[in-house]
């Protein structure tokens, strides 16, 4: 399996990529979406974790440039809103089972990544 | 008085919620790498336990990161609490460079999130008469319309100055910015908050400039 993460809190995602890293999973990083859709173009990812609150654009809308390209990929937003707006707009993209809220524990990310990956994950 | 009063206070509301609702979100990103680094040096810890050599030089290099976030952290909540503070507070005299910076941070990550650069520049002390909350809810204004209008990429420079016997406060913006359908968006908006705080608002002749008149003391 292999995750992208991007999230414009580039510690954030560096240190959640090393932690999933050691536990068998490839992850690469992002902290911006020109840089996101840069890699997605020359590497090959199954899952994409987004964070919906982005500069220049929001994750819903890095999500539709992504699958343009990618039709392959899965999605999973993350944000620190936890609004019933944020909510609500994942939920009709994605899916509820597929929106955490950060802070995530990483036994949960890993569980819903596997899911996801495996095609198991809920929708409603 | 007493209606514009009411819709200055409806204003209040708005953008109070606004306000909470960023900082909220400013703390969670702070608190998730809190977590993130907390988490690390535990899955560090069981790969010590396995044989997995820990370098001193990496534990202290995590250590600081927490440390880092949690003087982030705090600084968020002081800002938060003047914030909070200032929404009760009666006309005072302020000095104005002081509510622009103070404007400025809490508009920083939604300047962050649209791409625009935002500084405040070094003037002349200038002291107004105001409640702080109202002017900084007019600046607030000012600034999400500017940042409509200018679009990724700008930068904004927030400036106060003495004008005769009045203050003047320009928010100069990159070329090719719409200032006067932000200055519009702002007569809209905030029309109530003009009112309270007697200002005025023009465009630099020259363009380029969104220029908030305010009286040194309010009259009446």
């Amino acid at each position: 399996m292999r995750v992208l993460l991007v999230d414009d809190e580039q510690e954030l995602v560096a240190t959640l990529a090393e932690r999933l890293e050691m536990r068998g999973i490839d992850a690469a990083w992002a902290s911006d979406c020109a840089t996101a859709l840069e890699l997605v173009h020359k590497e090959r990812f199954d899952i994409a974790l987004l964070d919906v609150k982005l500069p220049s654009m929001n994750g819903l809308e890095l999500k539709r440039l992504i699958e343009a390209d990618c039709p392959w990929m899965k999605f999973i937003f993350v944000t620190g809103h936890g609004s019933e707006e944020d909510f609500q707009a994942c939920s009709a993209e994605s899916g509820r089972d597929f929106y955490l809220i950060k802070p995530v524990q990483i036994e949960v990310l890993v569980q819903k990544l596997n899911e996801v990956f495996a095609g198991t994950g809920e929708q409603p | 008085m007493s209606t514009e009063r009411g819709t200055t206070s409806e204003l209040g509301i708005d953008f109070f919620g606004r306000m909470t609702a960023s900082i909220s979100h400013e703390i969670k990103n702070t608190l998730a790498i809190v977590n993130e680094n907390a988490g690390l040096l535990g899955d560090l810890a069981l790969l010590m336990d396995k044989g997995r050599p820990l370098s001193s030089e990496r534990l202290t290099t995590l250590a600081g990161n927490i440390r880092r976030q949690v003087q982030r952290a705090d600084d968020i909540i002081r800002r938060l609490n003047r914030f909070a503070h200032s929404a009760h507070e009666p006309a005072a005299s302020v000095d104005l460079g002081e509510v622009l910076t103070f404007t400025a941070a809490l508009a920083e990550r939604l300047a962050t999130m649209k791409g625009i650069g935002l500084t405040v520049a070094a003037g002349e002390p200038v002291t107004v008469e105001v409640r702080p909350f109202v002017l900084e809810n007019l600046l607030w204004l000012c600034l999400e319309q500017l940042f409509a209008a200018a679009g990724s990429g700008a930068t904004v420079t927030l400036a106060a100055e003495a004008e005769g016997g009045a203050a003047l406060v320009r928010l100069r913006c990159s070329a090719g910015t719409e200032v006067a359908a932000a200055a519009a968006g702002v007569e809209g908006a905030g029309q109530p908050l003009l009112a309270e705080l007697q200002a005025r608002l023009g465009v630099a002749p020259a363009g380029g400039e969104l220029l908030l008149h305010l009286p040194v003391r309010r009259t009446g």
